[in-house]
């Protein structure tokens, strides 16, 4: 087992990762940039070093500065955490030349599954479903409407050097299909000087459900059951559970069994999730692998007991996984809501800021994966997390109370955060029933919450009221003219006889 | 002392007067109510009133108001009525004038406009970058850029004041 771990990460994820070290008697090493003198991750560390200004492009992003205080510290293994270096394959390959040990999969795993054509080509070719369409460009016309005719309509072109939404046209018809056909190519041209496209099937109104998956390099492989993620605003997920309502244990099975084929397939170590897109008659489709650590991945924590981050340090020292798929068992209902700095009454802006007072939840069956405190001022440049809040139950129903319950004792003041946002989620008859896609936030939710009414008007008045009553009480004490002879301190003021007094 | 509270064009009559250590007779829409009120945790109050207990996240800038309780954001302006009078008896005031602030600390990405140039209202004027994320603010009226107060690459606080369009 390794005696000291570099972590390559700040905020909450680097905590984490610091936690499962100290229970595991390993060392830790953290980095920090300028700005994080005061971060947890820091405190929390057995040693600590400053690796640069803010900007993570001249800090956390730099792989030589990481590398030198691998060394200099002599830190056997560097976590990367998820995001900064995580799934650069360029990072990966150089620990493998300095012989120091990445806690994540082989560069070669990181580039199979970062290319999505060869991620797709590899994992079909190991069985795995994926949204019918074609993998190669299609070149003529005729070949459009023959593949288009095979698989159905709707359908997805896609540019295939295409990303950001540039170059995709979705067509629900053949009388649109060469007008359509016509504007990706061009799109796809001028976006990225490319013009071939390809073909998928349009799934509608899918879910997002992915699988957590452990393999060590003996070739051994398991799977922890599945995440829903499909909560998502503008296609980032806010909001993650496990298990997911519609995936019963037949098609879990299924699934974990096309996840592990999928993670064999690329001759993948360490912890992964591939994550599938799953259609309203439950279908699944491989969408992506994530060559990392997940943000979500305390839910399936709580729901199978196995601690997926020590796991990860042991495959990484080269132990073989210290439990079989018999063993896993799912039990009770977990939920993980990201609190994140950022305003959910004024478009989700960021509000970085002085977190000025910190209450944060507990009781029965509650976690909070935070990375700050009170007094600590959230920089402006990284992701504005603040925590992730966990809650478990015995079902989804306890499950739901429980993190209604903990959200309302969580108080952040100083800096706006996505806490009521959350609360309102909690409180949607489709979200309580299990009935959403990963459209739901943005199209469904956000037009029934315009129409809600709110219940404790009067309340809200009246604490306003009583706020601006005691404000302008201290104004015009502070405002009062100090005359010759008369002593100016308040508490003198106070206890002069015959004036009024206001306690 | 009375307050008026307007809510979409509704206006609430709201009167406080103090009864005790931190409790308030407050009469809101006609009904009277006595109220226990304790500033717990920096913007946050512990409000007993009626039958319930509430804990009630108060935030108010300029006689606008943004209040929390339960997950749900009230918002609402709330003026001394006297201080109203005086406003209404005094004219405009600093109408046709419109400042725009910084609603986070952030960096100046880019000007969108120049000063003297005639800009819409909620036309975007500025760019701030904060958290990765560029965010793009508007202007409040319809006018003239009067004065850029930053420049592009400036590091901003929260309120810091950008540009003045009249």
């Amino acid at each position: 087992m390794f005696r000291k771990i570099l972590i390559a990460n700040r905020g909450e994820i680097a905590v984490r990762v610091e936690r499962a070290c100290r229970e595991m008697g390993i060392r830790t090493v953290a980095v920090y940039s300028e700005v994080d003198r005061h971060a947890l991750h820091v405190r929390y560390a057995d040693e600590a070093y400053l690796i640069g200004p803010p900007p993570a492009g001249e800090s956390y992003l730099v792989i030589d500065k990481v590398i030198d205080v691998a060394k200099r510290s002599s830190a056997e293994a560097i976590h990367p955490g998820y995001g900064f270096l995580a799934e650069n394959p360029v990072f990966a390959e150089r620990c493998e030349k300095e012989g120091i040990k990445l806690i994540g999969p082989s560069a070669h795993a990181m580039r199979t599954m970062g290319s999505k054509t060869l991620a797709r080509k590899t994992v079909r070719a190991a069985g795995v479903p994926v949204v019918p369409g074609t993998v190669e460009p299609i070149v003529t016309e005729e070949e459009v409407f023959r593949v288009a005719g095979d698989i159905g309509f709707p359908i997805m072109l896609k540019a295939i050097a295409g990303g950001g939404g540039k170059g995709m046209r979705l067509v629900r018809g053949e009388e649109d299909l060469r007008s359509s056909l016509r504007m990706a190519k061009s799109e796809a041209k001028s976006a990225f000087s490319d013009d071939s496209v390809y073909i998928e099937k349009y799934i509608e109104n899918p879910r997002h459900v992915e699988i957590q998956i452990l393999g060590d390099r003996h070739g051994n492989y398991v799977h922890l059951g599945e995440r829903e993620c499909s909560i998502q605003r503008r296609h980032q997920k806010v909001l993650e559970e496990s298990p997911s309502v519609v995936i019963t244990p037949q098609v879990r099975a299924a699934m974990g069994k096309v996840a592990i084929d999928a993670g064999r397939a690329a001759d993948y170590e360490g912890v992964g999730t591939v994550e599938f897109l799953v259609d309203k008659d439950v279908n699944f489709y491989f969408l992506e692998m994530n060559t990392r650590l997940q943000v979500e991945h305390p839910v399936t924590e709580m729901v199978t007991g196995v601690d997926i981050v020590k796991e990860q340090i042991r495959i990484a020292a080269g132990e073989r996984l210290s439990l079989r798929q018999e063993d896993v068992k799912q039990s009770g209902h977990a939920i993980e809501c990201r609190v994140y700095a950022e305003d959910p009454d004024q478009n989700f802006m960021p509000c970085p800021g002085l977190i000025t007072s910190l209450r944060t939840p507990g009781g029965p069956g509650v976690r909070d994966d935070s990375g700050v405190f009170e007094g600590f001022e959230i920089p402006i440049y990284y992701d504005p997390i603040i925590s992730k809040l966990v809650v478990w139950g015995k079902d989804r129903q306890e499950a739901v109370v429980r993190m209604k319950r903990a959200l309302g004792e969580y108080i952040v003041t100083g800096v706006k955060t996505t806490i009521p946002f959350h609360i309102r989620v909690m409180n949607n008859q489709h979200f309580l029933e299990g009935t959403f896609d990963t459209n739901f936030i943005d199209k469904v939710f956000s037009q029934e919450e315009k129409e809600r009414e709110l219940p404790h008007f009067h309340v809200a008045v009246i604490a306003a009221a009583i706020q601006l009553f005691v404000d302008e009480r201290k104004q015009a004490v502070a405002r009062r003219p100090v005359e010759a002879g008369e002593p100016a301190s308040l508490w003198k003021y106070a206890s002069r006889p015959g004036l009024p007094k206001f306690r | 002392m009375n307050y008026i509270a307007t809510i979409g064009g509704r206006e609430i009559k709201v009167t406080v007067e103090e009864v005790g250590v931190a409790r308030y007779l407050v009469t809101s829409d006609g009904k009277e109510h006595l109220v226990d009120a304790h500033q717990v945790q920096d913007s946050v109050w512990s409000v007993l009133y009626g039958m319930g207990s509430f804990e009630v996240d108060v935030q108010g800038r300029d006689e606008e108001y943004e209040v929390l309780i339960d997950g749900d954001c009230y918002k609402f302006s709330l003026m001394n009525e006297q201080r109203r009078a005086l406003i209404r008896a005094g004219g405009k005031g600093a109408a046709g004038k419109a400042l725009v602030t910084s609603p986070m600390p952030g960096k100046v990405v880019r000007l969108l406009v120049a000063e003297g140039e005639e800009v819409q209202s909620d036309q975007g004027v500025i760019v701030v970058e904060a958290m990765k994320m560029e965010n793009e603010l508007k202007s409040a009226i319809t006018g003239k850029v009067k004065e850029i107060f930053v420049k592009e690459g400036e590091v901003v606080e929260s309120g810091a004041k950008l540009l003045l369009v009249e």
